[in-house]
């Protein structure tokens, strides 16, 4: 048996694991010794490699490009000499014909690499000539970047995972830790364990808040005024740390006035929660020698998600809970490499190394580096900008890489209607996707276990995984694939391997200068920022208390809480959050096709609701129930249980049938532009005939698994087979 | 002293990485390929209430009601465990109704038997199905050894010495301090 080191494709936590080869095909994962979770995997990590292998339970891996000359005909697999040609030709006469705005990319935050997304944006910029690239930290942590820039100077986690079992005290802000990133959960239990207190704010009884000192369960939508109302007693309750205050932070007069309003008492109306408990977190956040935050989506997929971002960076810089060992803030980045994307520059805002678009010096820099006269200054468009750009006729093409959109964005009608309204569409990918099924040209790429490169973890740290298994079928490398297209459209790129790239953009960034491929060897982990080569990174960031803003002072940030967009009625009354579960990822695309993972949960999925509500509507636990919004109605499967709070109701993004994403609204943050996910306001109804609605499962389920998998045989017919 | 695994709900945060370790622990080295919803049965169960969260599993009882319930003497002890002789299980569920803790089900296998080269099916066989404590597998326990927050423990003799020294200090300090 061959063993190959890799970084988990799952979660940001960045477990390193072995994955076990036997006659090419990979047979198990055992753990690693990795900087971040210690000899530690969870369900998804052991059990979550054979989609790699083409299992086809949901959908069938890609084995050669398929193009489809018109939106009616079927695909057909092409030669990669004809599907590179077919794109450069477009995409240079959509370009010529209505300009380089007009196309946009993405990077994909998922097994690609960092690589790959240094060469899409490179692509995009130096040969599309747009800063339109963007990828999916847009509905995710966008509001943490967004909000930390501002407050602190850097939008991701100050402090490193392992710091987090030595923490004193834990406030988990809508962060379901033990679904989302189980190894953390064990940091957690391990604080715990030596004596930390652990405050969890979360409108669900999730797994953290049953292990919790003190569980703060908030109404839905109340984040805003909660902050508040912690700042408002941290200052008058005389808790927040002066000389701090006074020393590395500003805005404090502005702060004080605005969250002066927010008393426990007022908050006490919005949220739901007795005053007293307001208090006794902060007193307890306060106490504790080291306190560190964590939170999650219940924060950032908000109308006002930068808002609670910069306030709950507002309490660390209170009581002086940044800057040294064991503290923090921590925006806990979800997908393996969302963290990557956004260091990579597949931000229509930032270049590689967050390094402005808008600044002509960086721009001097990346021109001549790239060997181009100019790079784009304008500011790009946004993934969540997408549909309506599209049916306005801005947006003509998309080169979509390892991203699901039509699954995982907001009110998909939309999404469909804005992809059938542009003109062409590329989708790069290992599986055929619903969004694939939108695109004029397919491009099959290798997987994670087929090819090397580097991920960034949650907690900034890069680490490197390696290829354990030849690709099958007529594939490349995703920066391959650029480089080729890049190439026929008359900028040759060329590069060997993932070390060329990665040295290439090393050079480049200052902040990543250090990182070699040599120290991230075996189980490395080199956290940025890392300036120099003899440096180990950085673990926490702030040291001295000195913030990346002008002056160096950490921003105190308060604003008014708004209400979420979607208005409860009669005829919608209860409220839709989206969430996550443990056994499921992303799109489903990976998971979907991991036998185990699929045996513990399929179709349709569970809308979780509480007793109380379940019984008024007459409903049972594990019927079938109909859930229905403003933007569409789907089929789901009901799951009585008092973990869920009266008056809200739970999905899981990942269902086809049960796609939660057909209600969600397309209401987002003014800032980051990131959806508000959490606030949808549906019926839940009853089915009379279960067994017709079990029926009806079933047979939408099918339809839509062949639909898929037809598209790639029946396109595959006449290519060469491959088993 | 029997050896068993047990569960520390505390840290439990209901994943269910143990159903499938033990699953897999038991497919005859089919491998996660060969895992489907029709044939998933853990002999381990993660249970979530409102409340709480943890894995339920074989006890391995020092006087084990499965054991007494047993008309055909299908479950004895062996290997410091309880395991059941699958050759004398007749499936009369005698054993599922006596087991306190839901830890033993009954389940139908298809039955093969090998005749010159070939599998001849012989219909279906009843299986007493429970925790065996992996025995046979090298590493021990499959549950225990993947629980990512370490939520399962093997107790054997020297464990349970340990878990009771430390309860008796415990117990002595919170005396001295009711004294004091
Ligand atoms: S915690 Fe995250 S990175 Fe670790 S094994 Fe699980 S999914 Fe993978
Ligand atoms: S693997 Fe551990 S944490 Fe997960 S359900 Fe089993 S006992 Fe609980
Ligand atoms: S010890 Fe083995 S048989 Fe028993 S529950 Fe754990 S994995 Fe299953």
């Amino acid at each position: 048996m061959e063993k190959h080191m890799a970084v988990c494709p799952y979660c940001g936590t960045g477990c390193k694991l072995n994955l076990l080869v036997e006659g090419g095909k990979v047979v198990g994962a055992e753990p690693l010794n990795g900087v971040t979770n210690e000899g530690e995997l969870c369900l998804k990590g052991y059990f979550g490699y054979d989609f790699i292998n083409d299992t086809k339970i949901l959908t069938p891996r890609l084995r050669n490009p398929m193009l489809r000359r018109s939106r009616d005909a079927a695909f057909e697999a092409v030669s990669w000499d004809e599907a590179i040609d077919y794109a450069a030709k477009k995409l240079g006469e959509i370009k010529a014909k209505y300009g380089p705005d007009s196309i946009m990319t993405t990077g994909s935050s998922r097994g690609t690499g960092n690589e790959t997304n240094y060469v899409m944006q490179k692509f995009t910029r130096a040969v599309l000539g747009t800063n339109n690239v963007d990828n999916c930290a847009r509905v995710c942590h966008g509001p943490s970047v967004a909000g930390l820039q501002v407050t602190l100077g850097n939008g991701a986690m100050s402090n490193s995972i392992p710091e987090i079992e030595h923490t004193k005290c834990v406030l988990v802000f809508g962060y379901n830790v033990a679904d989302s990133h189980p190894v953390i959960a064990k940091r957690i239990i391990k604080a715990k364990e030596r004596g930390a207190k652990i405050i969890v704010c979360d409108p669900r009884k999730i797994e953290t808040a049953r292990l919790a000192d003190l569980w703060l369960p908030l109404n839905n939508g109340s984040n805003m005024a909660l902050v508040n109302a912690f700042a408002n007693v941290l200052i008058n309750e005389g808790l927040y740390n002066k000389e701090y205050v006074a020393n590395y932070t500003e805005g404090f007069d502005e702060y004080k006035k605005i969250v002066d309003k927010y008393t426990p008492e007022y908050a006490a109306a919005i949220t739901g929660l007795p005053a007293e408990d307001i208090r006794e977190a902060m007193r307890i956040y306060a106490a504790a020698p080291s306190a560190t935050i964590l939170w999650g989506m219940g924060v950032t997929q908000w109308g006002q998600g930068v808002d609670v971002v910069k306030g709950l960076s507002g309490l660390a810089l209170l009581t002086g809970n940044l800057g040294r060992p064991n503290v923090g803030v921590g925006p806990v980045r979800g997908q393996n490499n969302v963290q990557g994307s956004c260091d990579m520059g597949v931000l229509p805002t930032e270049f590689p190394g967050y390094q402005k678009v808008t600044d002509p010096e960086i721009r001097a820099k990346f021109a001549k580096a790239w060997g181009v006269e100019s790079l784009p200054d304008q500011i790009g468009y946004r993934l969540t900008d997408v549909p309506h750009l599209a049916e306005t006729g801005k947006l003509k093409a998309m080169y979509i890489m390892g991203e699901d959109p039509a699954q995982t964005e907001p009110d998909l009608a939309l999404v469909r209607k804005g992809f059938e309204a542009m003109e062409f569409v590329i989708v790069q990918d290992i599986f055929m996707t619903k969004t694939a099924m939108f695109a004029d040209l397919i491009l099959p790429a290798t997987s994670w276990g087929e090819h090397e490169g580097v991920f960034s973890a949650a907690d900034r740290s890069f680490q490197r995984f390696t290829k354990a298994v030849d690709a099958k079928g007529d594939v490349k490398h995703d920066w391959e694939i650029i480089s080729l297209l890049a190439t026929a459209m008359g900028y040759p790129m060329h590069y060997n391997n993932t070390k060329e790239i990665w040295d290439e953009l090393r050079e480049l960034c200052p902040i990543f200068y250090g990182v070699t491929y040599e120290k991230m060897e075996g189980l490395g982990a080199v956290p940025w920022p890392c300036r120099d080569l003899d440096s180990p990174g950085s673990k926490y960031l702030y040291e001295g208390n000195v913030f990346q803003r002008p002056g160096g002072k950490g921003l105190l940030f308060a604003t008014e809480w708004r209400p979420p967009k979607d208005q409860l009625t009669e005829e919608f009354p209860l409220i839709l959050c989206t969430v996550r579960e443990v056994g499921h990822y992303s799109c489903r695309s990976m998971t979907g096709n991991c036998a185990a993972l699929q045996t513990l949960a399929d179709e349709p999925g569970y809308v979780t609701i509480n007793p109380k509500d379940a019984k008024a509507l007459g409903i049972r636990d594990q019927e079938l129930v109909w859930v229905s919004s403003r933007r569409g109605k789907v089929i789901s499967r009901a799951s009585v249980t008092d973990r869920t709070n009266k008056g809200a109701v739970y999905m899981t993004y990942q269902w086809w049938i049960g796609a939660c994403n057909e209600l969600t609204i397309h209401a987002v943050d003014p800032i980051a532009k990131t959806p508000e996910y959490k606030y949808a306001a549906v019926r839940v109804e009853a089915i009379a005939d279960q067994v017709w609605a079990e029926n009806y499962v079933q047979q939408e389920y099918a339809k839509l698994k062949g639909g898929l998998s037809n598209a790639v045989t029946r396109a595959t017919k006449k290519a060469p087979a491959y088993a | 002293m029997n050896r068993f695994v047990t569960a520390n709900p505390s840290k439990c945060i209901g994943c269910r990485t143990c159903e499938v370790a033990c699953a897999l622990a038991h497919s005859d080295g089919a491998g996660v390929e060969g895992l489907a919803p029709e044939t998933f049965k853990p002999r381990i169960r993660m249970v979530k209430t409102a409340n709480v969260s943890t894995a339920v599993m074989c006890h391995h009882c020092e006087d084990a009601p499965c054991v007494n319930a047993c008309p055909n003497n299908a479950i004895v002890y062996r290997q410091h465990s309880v395991q059941v002789e699958q050759e004398r299980c007749l499936g009369c569920k005698n054993c599922v109704l006596a087991c306190p803790f839901g830890a033993m089900d009954v389940v139908t296998v298809p039955a093969v038997r090998q005749f010159a080269g070939m599998t001849l099916s012989l219909g279906v066989k009843a299986q007493a199905h429970k925790c065996d404590l992996c025995v046979g597998r090298d590493a021990g326990p499959a549950c225990v050894s993947v629980c990512p927050t370490s939520a399962l423990t093997l107790m054997d003799r020297d464990a349970m010495d340990e878990t009771l020294r430390r309860r008796r200090e415990r117990a002595a300090l919170e005396a001295a301090e009711v004294a004091a």
